[in-house]
């Protein structure tokens, strides 16, 4: 293979690294945990990527449409503590769906607040995002004083404990996320969403709607927090208002490792998925191999330093060859 | 296809700067129309008008007999109306076909976009560029494209929404001579489907090729609209450059010709040998102490490469020497520490620190002369005094420099460096945007700077002030220097335009 389509498709699928690191990071994982693939293991493995994996979507488009969103997992925690203070161990599936509907426009509401400021008012988005998000931890804790309440059984057992043809439930949903990124991506939203991240003038002087593209990127985010929210919830059967904080970050470097430029305009779902299994392996290894868990946050805050440091480092590179 | 539109006594005003005080264009299907003028005579304005891109501050667009205004360039482009920007409006991470159908994709069942056609059209429209471009992949990123690719995609990409009416903003500005007769030929088609087509140019034997009719347009004025078969090319460079005896003596009286050319009297200051940059190729030239070299031609031929690599800000090959020194610099404080000034293109954004005072501007590259701590009332004088050389008309040094008018806070921007004695002054279309009382506060500080014994380097849009001020003009194409233009010899209008646009030596005078 010449080096140029190596390149070429290297710059087509830039998570092909990422890859390749989770290649490596399970063959270690395996070592120190020789049950790693058993569908028990593997199954509750999954359910704990769930709720990054379902936010890693969301924070995707977002930086894709050339913005970040910093409040991810304040939404998170304030729509869990949403559910878990309205729903109770005999909640009907009628019931359970209003209760999450309820979530998903708090979700949305918390986005569409992010993307009035941003799109329409110009705020810089970090520092937007950031400051809102402790307006939403702050409901969440008015919702929810203290880590508490519950979801109905039924569902939770069978979230937790349903493998369907032997493989874990977390694989469907992280498919179904796949799927859904696929058809978007090839409608003209999907177009213009990339067109706004790649060079918003040129995407106003060609007629696309780039305000409203923006805003819509953060609703969506909102939403899906929202559905992480959800997905936590079931899979812990309580909730607690904290819950989200970390959960930020670790949604930006899943982005990141993913292949997703920070400045927008490029990358996919698909990769940030990897970047979220990747996080999970490397925090699998941390507690196997058993060193602090500060290590994780160490390894998150390098792996963001390295991914934005790396454009600059490679013309710093050239320039001195 | 039928269409007819009309701009009509339009005018623009950004800020203090009047960019169009009277635009006037009729176009009709199957008429090209020529829109010429020099840099800044308003033709990109009304074009962006026309296409909603900017908001008139007045006049009236009149589009098949009614009076229209649009919003942004959506409301034009439903009415189909479409321009081919100078500056391109491609996204580089995206593929040549994804950008050609930006917003108007072709879909399946109305929702996911049929890539299949997609890529079909986009071969369909490539197809009438074979033989002049490379075959080139649907699929392949803008961004991996040469300049002309990407100009010819702009075209297709425009021409992919069948518009109704066309601009062509400077679209063969980066084409060669074979690309331009296929857009010739594509134009001849566009009028018999009963298109309307503005052509703007800088190349008068374009403009003579494919035009009905020639709007000229002068400092923001339509000053003539001439039909094809009766106008002669002297005729029209007439109309662009106005011959504005005023004009020229209002700068003829700043000009002190005792201090004769300068060359060959005073010491070699600057030298430069093949000097090479991304644009520019092995350019070479002298200035001595006391000259006013020009640097001229059209917008981006390289001029503003000359004075950042001399100011050590970007990298570059071959050699500066200074005073007979040969010099490396890896960084502009280098050269500012052995007396080069530069005077930036863009004052707000690289010039001026905005919201501070006039003060703390003028005295940003001087304050080490001031000691620790710093004896503020000793810059405070030093402040007022060049403030007052200038003849800045402001509040007091504590107002901030956004509170000057563009004149002013020009002033302060050539200022600064004055307080620090330059020997050799880089100066990037300083005029730009400045009034006319303004201006010439300016010419006249050049003149004193010049008999000082500054070396200064001198890039204008403004071909009369090149005219007026300098000693020699270097006229500069595609980063090459084309011609050499010396005062009382050979440095007139019609050999510093023919120059600009790229005719050969030979056919200059």
């Amino acid at each position: 293979m010449s080096r140029m389509t190596l390149q070429r498709i290297l710059r087509r699928n830039p998570y092909l690294f990422t890859l390749g690191l989770l290649l490596v990071l399970l063959a270690i994982n395996w070592m120190l945990q020789p049950n790693l693939f058993e569908t028990r293991v593997l199954n509750g493995n999954f359910r704990t990527f769930v709720p990054l994996m379902i936010l890693a979507v969301g924070q995707t488009f977002v930086v894709i449409g050339g913005g970040i969103d910093l409040s991810v997992g304040a939404i998170l925690s304030m729509v869990t503590a949403i559910l878990v203070t309205n729903l109770a161990p005999d909640t009907g599936p009628g019931g359970f769906l209003l209760i999450v509907g309820l979530g998903c426009l708090a979700g949305m509401a918390a986005g569409a607040l992010n993307g009035f400021a941003v799109a329409i008012l110009r705020l810089q988005p970090i520092v937007t995002t950031y400051a809102t998000s402790f307006i939403f931890s702050g409901l969440a804790l008015w919702v929810l004083p203290r880590p508490g309440g519950t979801v109905p059984k039924l569902l939770s057992q069978f979230y937790r404990r349903e493998t369907p043809l032997g493989l874990p439930l977390g694989i469907y949903i992280a498919l179904a996320l796949v799927l859904a990124w696929w058809l978007l991506r090839s409608t003209r939203y999907g177009r213009y969403l990339f067109a706004v991240g790649g060079q918003p003038d040129a995407a106003y002087a060609t007629g696309v709607p780039v305000n409203w593209i923006r805003f819509s990127t953060y609703v969506l985010s909102g939403l899906i927090a929202a559905l992480a929210g959800v997905a936590l919830s079931l899979g812990t059967s309580s909730g607690d208002p904290r819950i989200g904080d970390s959960f930020t970050l670790d949604s930006v470097v899943a982005v990141v490792l993913g292949g997703t430029r920070l400045s927008g305009g490029q990358g996919g779902v698909f990769g940030s998925i990897l970047g979220v299994i990747v996080l999970g392996i490397i925090r699998n290894i941390i507690s196997f191999a058993n060193v602090p868990n500060w290590w994780q946050t160490l390894v998150d805050a390098l792996i963001i330093v390295v991914a934005l440091a790396a454009p600059g480092l490679v013309r710093l590179l050239r320039r001195n060859r | 296809m039928q269409i007819s539109l009309s701009a009509q006594h339009v005018t623009k005003r950004y800020g203090g700067v009047t960019a169009l005080s009277d635009g006037t264009l009729a176009v009709a299907s199957g008429e090209v129309v020529a829109l010429v003028g020099a840099n800044g005579s308003g033709k990109s304005t009304l074009s962006k008008i026309i296409t909603g891109v900017v908001t008139p501050d007045g006049g009236e667009l009149i589009l098949d007999g009614q009076p229209v205004t649009f919003a942004h360039p959506h409301a034009a482009r439903a009415r189909g109306i479409t321009a081919v920007y100078q500056e391109l409006s491609l996204i580089p991470d995206m593929s040549i076909a994804e950008n050609i159908w930006l917003t108007h994709e072709p879909l399946h069942f109305g929702l996911p976009v049929n890539r299949r056609a997609t890529l079909d059209r986009t071969r369909g429209l490539l197809d009438q560029f074979a033989g002049v471009i490379p075959v080139l992949d649907p699929e392949t990123p803008v961004k991996d494209l040469t300049p002309d690719a990407k100009q010819i995609v702009e075209i297709l990409k425009t021409f992919s929404l069948d518009p109704r009416f066309i601009i062509l903003d400077e679209a063969t500005a980066s084409l060669d001579s074979q690309q331009v007769n296929r857009l010739f030929d594509l134009i001849e088609q566009w009028k018999r489907d009963g298109r309307a087509i503005v052509f703007v140019s800088h190349r008068m034997e374009e403009v003579f090729r494919i035009a009905d009719r020639i709007v000229v347009m002068r400092n923001g004025q339509t000053v003539g609209d001439l039909v094809h078969a009766g106008a002669s090319e002297a005729a029209v460079v007439a109309l662009m450059t106005g011959e504005s005896a005023d004009a020229d003596a209002a700068l003829a009286a700043h000009r002190d010709d005792t201090h004769v050319n300068g060359t060959g009297l005073a010491a070699v200051r600057l030298q430069v040998r093949t000097l090479t940059s991304q644009t520019l190729r092995d350019v070479s030239f002298d200035v001595h102490d006391g000259e006013l070299l020009g640097l001229g031609g059209l917008r981006g031929q390289g001029q503003e490469d000359i004075l950042l690599a001399v100011f050590g800000a970007i990298r570059h090959g071959g050699a500066i020497e200074i005073s007979g020194r040969p010099v490396q610099w890896k960084h502009p404080k280098d050269a500012v520490d052995a007396g080069v000034a530069y005077v930036p293109g863009d004052r707000n954004t690289q010039g001026l620190l905005a919201i501070r005072s006039i003060l703390e501007n003028l005295q940003l590259p001087s304050w080490a002369k001031y000691g620790f701590p710093l004896r503020t009332s000793a810059a405070t004088r030093d402040a007022g005094q060049a403030a007052t050389d200038l003849s800045i008309v402001m509040a007091g040094l504590e107002a901030p420099v956004n509170s000057l008018s563009g004149g002013n806070a020009q002033k302060v921007v050539i200022g600064k460096w004055l307080l620090r004695n330059p020997r050799i002054l880089l100066l990037n279309d300083p005029t730009k945007g400045v009034d006319v009382g303004a201006k010439a506060e300016i010419y006249r500080l050049l003149g004193e700077l010049r008999q000082a014994g500054t070396a200064i380097v001198f890039y204008s849009s403004d071909d009369a002030e090149l005219l007026g001020l300098c000693d020699r003009v270097l006229v500069l194409h595609d980063g090459v220097i084309r011609a050499e233009l010396v005062r009382g010899d050979s440095l007139t209008r019609s050999n510093l335009i023919a120059a600009s646009v790229g005719a050969s030596h030979g056919s200059i005078q």
